[in-house]
């Protein structure tokens, strides 16, 4: 039976307009309803409000703090690509090329921090990171390394790279399986080709898998990246709330203090709007970075 | 690639969304909220109807059968408990039964009623207690009934205007009175009684017995005396540094540092004052984790008796009720940072009852702040809560239910020769404590120097007038 152009339409309609008023109500409108607060003064507790035009965005550009959470949230979006990163390619590759038999039980194993609440994880390493009890600082003094040992999260030196660990820790597993999807698609009779070429396992490394692989790894690097701008702000607020004197503060959890402690809420507004810009030019940046021929063998 | 451009961009959008996301989440916990309280407001009247016929005849008589309707009280539940507003809210009910009551409660109550307010649809009566409440911010916002006229009149059992009565008289707001100041908390520095009489610790009574005491525990037992929380810095600045200004300046140097007043961080005494703080951290006793602290840790280090010294209020013993290891006995003093000779300091930190501006039923809210203003309440206020209530003439020295670091404390603050009481005009705006608090975390740290947290002071107050 062949469809008319009414029918076609019809049923286009059935299939999108659902998804549109879905994608309305939960997106657009919250991203527009954000957009209308940062132009009022409002605490956010109240109904009173009061429009004060582009006033939330010319403190935005002198508030100090501001460009501090912005380097905060870089810092961990940089050391969370490459730990990340890193970590599941070796262990993808390990697992897969080296053919070991307990294979299923290190996926389930590298894997069952993504299973677990973002919250647990901050109030678990808050545990392994305690100065007294903590296992890192008692791991350093049984080792003899005591004079290492130091207020983790207490610093204001040391507690935004405390963050990078439990971060890297609770990320390696969902990436470590999207290469490993990956590398099984990659044929056997490349890697047997240039092993007959007299290229060694570094070099299939490199030459083979990692080319392979890159649509994974591309995609794996734009989800950290979208992830840690618009999440991270859950890790620092369970583990530091920012502290010590704003030193851990990234975008999102400074705009959760301005709106939801401090009754700023038009200028929390305004910082959610800095982030969305910063997040879609950060993303336009790394698909242009990130572009690469697509290599077929 | 034109996919992914879209979905990444999509989810990067989203984060506007968190706005109003978060907004949304209140009003679906309101939701469930306003189920429980659905239940709550049953199981009172269902107590009320074994009593109404007795009670019918008694408030009839007594002309109380005027009040009527349903009553939306918003209270939040931290470390007093809620069994005493559970006691005085059953006896309301049962004073006035034609009112149907519905209590908000619990512990994050004041973000789960946040939906209420800002769709100037709120309870009548709220106690402003807790993380998410802010007296003055609801002052600023026009939400709290100028009470300046009505509450002049109201009058105690015995004929004698509540005013007068009071502890401590209620905030100021350009003369006007917004709200009622129900509990009468005061932070001070607590320590372990049974260790101190065990090592034969002194107690301190100023700034120099309280440096030389530190340097006996941190010798005695290899650990800083001195912890609190740095997640939360107004720990500190409530518990020590407000205390401090008061011994140092009296209430017009608390005024001025709560209104951000001009220069007030460059004073001879605050500089001393936070030169003070300077030398704790410099002689080590404050614990050099205290920065990621949250307030439970700081606490539960604490009692576990790896510091000796915390300054939190009056709630403290409540909180960490079931925590305390065997031994251990709660001892009270005001934070000893006043020079020697002088008496301790102490700034009342009030818990205030008010009433919406568009509360709607304004005549029930008002019975119920009045009901709950009598010698009777404050006495229970205390034996629930091991904290003291804000009226006088309470007698707590014969109270068996009363925990003895209460009865202590209470003689204490009544002797002007050892304690003399301070007031701030009104609690300090959250845009003005929060920087101070995270230069001052800073200062403890070791992080910076008196100097340049007194130019981070400075400005904060500067950001605050709006300079």
């Amino acid at each position: 039976m062949v469809q008319t152009k009414k029918q076609k339409y019809l049923f286009l309609a059935f299939c999108l307009v659902p998804t549109f008023i879905l994608f309305a109500i939960f997106t657009l409108y919250p991203m527009f309803s954000g957009l209308y607060y940062s132009f009022f003064r409002w605490s956010g507790s109240a109904a009173n409000m009061e429009f004060i035009g582009f006033g939330n965005y010319v403190r935005l550009f002198n508030d100090s703090i501001i460009p501090r959470t912005i380097m905060h949230d870089y810092f961990l979006v940089a050391t969370k690509v490459v730990g990340i990163m890193v970590l599941a390619t070796f262990f993808a590759v390990a697992i897969m090329q080296l053919k070991i038999k307990e294979a299923p039980f290190y996926r389930i194993i590298f894997f069952f921090p993504n299973i677990m609440s973002v919250v647990v994880i901050g109030i678990l390493w808050t545990f392994i990171y305690n100065p007294s009890l903590g296992l890192v600082n008692s791991a350093l003094e049984f080792i003899g390394l005591e004079s290492w040992t130091r207020p983790w999260l207490g610093s204001e030196t040391w507690a935004l790279p405390s963050l990078v660990l439990p971060s890297v820790w609770a990320g390696i597993g969902l990436f470590m399986l999207m290469l490993m999807g990956g590398i099984g698609t990659i044929s056997k009779s490349y890697y047997e080709a240039a092993e007959l070429d007299g290229a060694n396992e570094w070099q299939q490394f490199w030459k083979v898998t990692l080319p392979l692989i890159w649509p994974q790894i591309k995609v794996s690097i734009l989800y950290i990246v979208i992830t840690t701008l618009n999440g991270s702000f859950i890790i620092v607020q369970i583990m530091t709330g920012g502290g010590p004197n704003n030193s851990t503060h990234v975008m999102g959890s400074y705009l959760y203090q301005q709106a939801f402690v401090q009754y700023n809420f038009g200028y929390g507004a305004t910082i959610g709007v800095m982030i969305l810009v910063l997040s879609l030019l950060t993303v336009f940046l790394l698909q242009l970075l990130l572009r690469r021929e697509k290599v077929q063998y | 690639m034109k996919n992914l451009i879209k979905g990444s961009g999509l989810s990067a959008l989203l984060i506007v969304g968190l706005m109003t996301a978060c907004q949304g989440d209140n009003e679906e916990v309101n939701g469930t909220n306003g189920d429980a309280n659905g239940n709550n407001q049953n199981s009172v009247d269902n107590n009320n109807n074994s009593n109404n016929n007795a009670n019918d005849n008694a408030a009839n008589e007594n002309g109380e059968g005027d009040i009527s309707g349903e009553l939306e009280i918003q209270y939040f539940v931290g470390g007093y408990g809620d069994s005493w507003w559970k006691e005085v809210i059953g006896d309301f009910q049962e004073q006035y039964p034609d009112v149907t009551i519905i209590e908000h409660a619990g512990p994050n109550i004041n973000d789960e009623m946040r939906s209420r307010w800002v769709s100037d649809d709120p309870p009548d009566v709220v106690y402003i207690d807790g993380a998410g409440s802010s007296e003055t911010q609801m002052v600023d916002d026009g939400q709290l009934m100028n009470l300046t006229d009505w509450i002049s009149d109201v009058e105690t059992e015995d004929g004698s205007p509540l005013l007068d009565n009071l502890i401590v008289e209620p905030a100021s707001y350009g003369g006007e009175i917004y709200s009622i100041p129900l509990v009468f908390d005061t932070w001070g520095t607590w320590y372990d009684k049974a260790s101190f009489e065990e090592e034969g610790y002194e107690v301190p009574t100023d700034f120099d017995s309280y440096m030389s005491t530190m340097g006996e525990i941190q010798d005695n037992e290899g650990i800083s005396p001195f912890v609190t929380t740095g997640q939360h810095p107004y720990y500190f600045l409530r518990g020590v540094l407000t205390p401090a200004f008061g011994a140092a300046g009296g209430d017009e140097l608390l005024h001025d540092i709560v209104t951000g007043e001009e220069g007030v961080w460059e004073r001879d005494e605050v500089v001393a004052t936070m030169e003070k703080v300077a030398e704790m951290q410099e002689a080590g006793y404050i614990d050099d984790g205290f920065g990621a602290y949250n307030h439970t840790q700081s606490q539960m280090n604490f009692l576990l008796g790896d510091n000796a010294f915390i300054p939190v209020g009056f709630w403290l013993p409540n909180e960490m009720a079931n925590d305390v290891p065997d031994g251990f006995e709660f001892g009270f003093t005001p934070s000893p940072m006043q020079d020697a000779g002088e008496p301790f300091a102490i700034v009342p930190d009030l818990r205030p009852l008010a009433i919406a501006e568009n509360a709607s039923n304004p005549d029930a809210a008002k019975a119920f702040v009045e009901f709950v203003f009598t010698q009777e309440y404050a006495t229970a206020f205390s034996e629930h809560t091991g904290a003291i209530m804000n009226l006088q003439g309470v007698d707590l020295s014969e109270n068996e239910n009363v925990p003895p670091y209460l009865i202590e404390a209470n003689e204490m603050i009544n002797d002007p020769d050892q304690v003399q009481i301070y007031h701030r005009p009104h609690p300090m705006s959250a845009d003005l404590e929060t920087p101070l608090g995270n230069s001052l975390i800073s200062l403890m740290l070791g992080d910076k120097t008196v100097e340049e947290f007194i130019e981070d002071a400075e400005a904060a107050t500067a950001d605050y007038r709006g300079e």
